[in-house]
């Protein structure tokens, strides 16, 4: 057999974390060791600079983790404010930069790790940087921190941090062959949250079936629920129109006693306002809500947003119904974390978009923005924002099956591409699987223009193909989206990741 | 790389049939809503786009967990993969429903094709790693042990010789699938696992009925199945001759490039010929 037996990429952090829970060692001897672990860690990442091993920005983690398996809960417990974990299939990384956003704006000092590394070895990264070489957090631990975790990684993530708040934004398939089904890592995510000790607020999207479910029964803490109450422009699967959607529904049956769901309204997927005709189970009532929804183009949305003192005008700098989800789940977090509502919302119109996520860099007079998509509602959100502006658009989509973006590409199946057929859109089809991509174009009725598996050269012509003054959309899994961004970096047309700023 | 430009057949929406079909053929749907998790809409999108290509008529019948199955009303049957726990309620809904009439179904030689957890379900049984066997539809002489949560699952791409030609795809299961004495792999592995990933086979054959755990979708990468399996159906509706006529050749040079991009990707020389279209 010559299929490789794949190490899952969370091994290292298994090992720790299941150590870690269990912090029994006291007195000078742990200190000891933890002192040790924070002078291996950073040393680690200093050499991994110095040799520019680049976004190398879990080592300090790994190697810490491995001196000492309790440095993640012991650093961890040193933050005078706590921590925020934050995890989903879609959203993570938006939803913690617009948390962080608003913890800063209410006064807080915050502490972040670095986007993609997101398992326990990053997060432990994150504090370890932050720690000095007796084994303590810098400036006493006066800061909060935010952490986006991977679905996987986050039952060990939050055994070590007993964490404050949690916010959880969605559950769709995403990386079968890493992940598991859907109910297998909803399944993963319960036992973890039983497991909490301590006062934690669990923050969960009530338009979720299977994330709200989560809230039954927990023990920890309270549970917050945010959700959207209707959209301006009845932006809704409910109500569209010309023809029936590809939809994919992760979740169609009650978490509780798995009659089928309905839906009075379904924004996208199985997002909505659900309820269980059997057992009653339904939409639990959100505290912080978000309606009249309206699109101000591809920069922004403006909606009315619902905190528990009233409702307010707010304005994000993303696209898409998605990134108001966001919004809602960051919002709930910074509640918890006692950030008021005027900081909160002056936040979310100061967050600037994350790396990939709608990015807008001018190449030579043309515009390119580069919306992320690695799971079939990601696309399908993605193409559904994008609307009208393909019609005629220029696109570069970018589909790899690198560990990172998982190696099953049965997913792009399920997407919605048929939503590019008869837009006249000139298409570049890149990426490890250019072919399959190229495929699933010609069988949703709009073919690739040009196929080239090699991403710079892809990029570089679909950019000499955008006229100066228009658009050239780029639509990457996540490793093109990194390689993508790595080929714009390196002819200078936009900042290195690691050079923009941090809050 | 290569420009594509305009399929020479002019793309229609999906579903969309001639005025004055050459053909028709009606496929059913086993199970959409709850077995459709590994890429399933590709091979029915295959299977539509291709007949529409031809001027043939498909039309697909959903057939849902409490509908009864006339075994006599389709000329092509599929069922794809789902989630655990559904696949309980599906085992269940072929026990006490649908099981003699799908079984009558292939008897007759409807061509059915049953990806991964369809291919289980129509099996004999499933030993999960705990809990109790789930009875199967007993239509592959083929039963699936899981051993257990601690085993690796067979994931990746696989690479099979189907006749004289290739088969690829990508798979991602648990259970081990063992076949009869008498039972007729779909074909020998050349990478990855298949079956068991002991015994170097993969699928399942019987009259009509292909079980498999490609997918990826599997069909869009494999034309010379898909049309296969068309071939099959026209045949048994319209005869062997007008069967072949129906059929002619499309513009597959796309749908090739996919397959021996990754037959290079996992070591394996692509072949000739490629096509396999009349039983």
């Amino acid at each position: 057999m010559s299929t490789s037996s794949r190490t899952s990429p969370n091994i290292a952090d298994t090992m720790s974390a299941s150590d870690q829970a269990v912090v029994t060692e006291r007195g000078a001897l742990s200190r000891g060791r933890a002192a040790l672990a924070v002078i291996g860690g950073r040393g680690a990442g200093a050499l991994a600079r110095r040799l520019r091993l680049g976004a190398g920005t879990s080592l300090p983690g790994l190697v810490a983790g491995r001196i000492d398996p309790a440095i993640t809960a012991r650093l961890g417990a040193q933050l005078r404010h706590g921590s925020v974990v934050i995890t989903g299939t879609n959203g993570k990384t938006t939803t913690s930069g617009l948390t962080a956003y608003a913890l800063r704006a209410g006064g807080l000092r915050v502490w972040r790790n670095r986007e993609g590394a997101n398992l326990l070895r990053g997060v432990t990264a994150a504090l370890v940087i932050r720690a000095r070489p007796h084994g303590n957090l810098r400036r006493r631990g006066d800061a909060a921190a935010v952490f986006e975790v991977d679905e996987a990684a986050f039952p060990h993530v939050v055994a070590a941090l007993q964490p404050r708040v949690i916010a959880i934004t969605n559950l769709f398939r995403d990386q079968l062959d890493r992940y598991g089904e859907v109910d297998t890592v909803a399944e993963r995510w319960r036992t973890a949250l039983a497991t909490l000790r301590g006062a934690t607020t669990l923050a969960l999207n009530a338009d979720d079936p299977s994330v709200a479910a989560l809230g039954d029964g927990f023990r920890a803490g309270p549970v917050r629920y945010f959700g959207v109450q209707d959209t301006a422009d009845g932006d809704t699967d409910n109500s569209e129109d010309d023809r029936e959607r590809v939809d994919v529904m992760d979740a169609r049956s009650c978490p509780r006693c798995r009659a089928p769901l309905t839906f009075t309204q379904r924004y996208y997927s199985h997002i909505g306002h659900w309820a269980c005709p059997a057992c009653g189970y339904a939409r639990p009532a959100p505290q912080v809500t978000a309606r009249a929804i309206v699109p101000d183009g591809l920069d922004g949305t403006r909606f009315l947003l619902g905190l528990p003192d009233g409702e307010r005008e707010a304005r994000i700098a993303l696209p898409g119904l998605y990134n108001v989800y966001n919004a809602l789940a960051a919002s709930t977090a910074a509640l918890a974390m006692g950030i008021g509502a005027d900081a909160i919302t002056s936040a979310l119109g100061a967050f600037a978009p994350a790396f990939g996520r709608a990015e807008r860099i001018d190449v030579d007079g043309r515009t390119v923005r580069i919306l992320l998509a690695k799971n079939p509602t990601g696309l399908n959100e993605v193409l559904r924002t994008l609307g009208t502006h393909t019609r005629a658009a220029h696109l570069l989509l970018a589909l790899s099956d690198l560990p990172a973006d998982g190696e099953d590409v049965s997913w792009i199946w399920d997407a919605d591409l048929e939503r590019l057929a008869g837009t006249g859109a000139q298409i570049t089809a890149t990426g490890t699987r250019a072919f399959d991509l190229g495929l699933r174009l010609k069988y949703a009725g709009a073919s690739a223009t040009h196929i080239e598996p090699e991403i710079a050269a892809a990029l570089w012509h679909a950019v000499q193909a955008t006229p100066a003054g228009e658009t050239l959309y780029i639509v990457p899994t996540y490793t093109a989206m990194l390689a993508v961004r790595g080929a714009l970096e390196r002819r200078g047309y936009a900042p290195h990741y690691w050079e923009q700023r941090d809050v | 790389m290569c420009e594509t430009g305009e399929t020479n057949h002019e793309p229609s929406t999906a579903g969309e049939t001639a005025a004055h079909p050459a053909a028709t053929l009606r496929l059913g749907h086993l199970y959409p809503d709850q077995l459709n998790v590994y890429g399933d809409r590709g091979n029915i999108l295959t299977f539509q786009r291709r007949c529409a290509w031809r001027g043939i008529a498909l039309e697909i019948a959903p057939i849902g967990a409490s509908d009864q199955l006339d075994p006599a009303a389709y000329d092509l049957l599929f069922i794809g993969g789902g989630q655990d726990r559904e696949q309980e309620d599906i085992a269940r809904d072929l026990r006490e429903r649908k099981g003699p009439a799908l079984r009558a179904a292939v008897e007759a030689g409807v061509p059915l094709l049953a990806v991964c957890g369809g291919y289980q379900l129509l099996a004999r049984f499933y030993r999960p790693a705990e809990g109790p066997e789930l009875q199967g539809a007993a239509i592959f002489d083929a039963w699936t042990i899981h051993p257990g949560k601690r085993v690796a699952r067979c994931v990746g791409n696989v690479a099979l010789r189907w006749n004289e030609t290739t088969l690829i795809g990508f798979e991602n299961h648990g259970g081990r699938t063992y076949l009869g004495a008498n039972a007729r792999p779909l074909g020998a592995v050349l990478s990855g696992f298949g079956n068991n990933g002991e015994d170097a086979r993969e699928g399942c054959v019987v009259h009509n009925a292909y079980g498999t755990y490609l997918h990826g979708s599997l069909l869009p990468k494999n034309p010379h199945l898909a049309d296969h399996l068309l071939a099959l159906a026209l045949a048994r509706r319209y005869g062997a001759s007008e069967a072949a006529r129906l059929l002619p050749p499309l513009d597959d040079t796309l749908e090739w490039q996919a397959h021996d991009a990754m037959l290079r990707r996992v070591g394996v020389s692509p072949t000739t010929p490629r096509r396999l279209l009349i039983p």
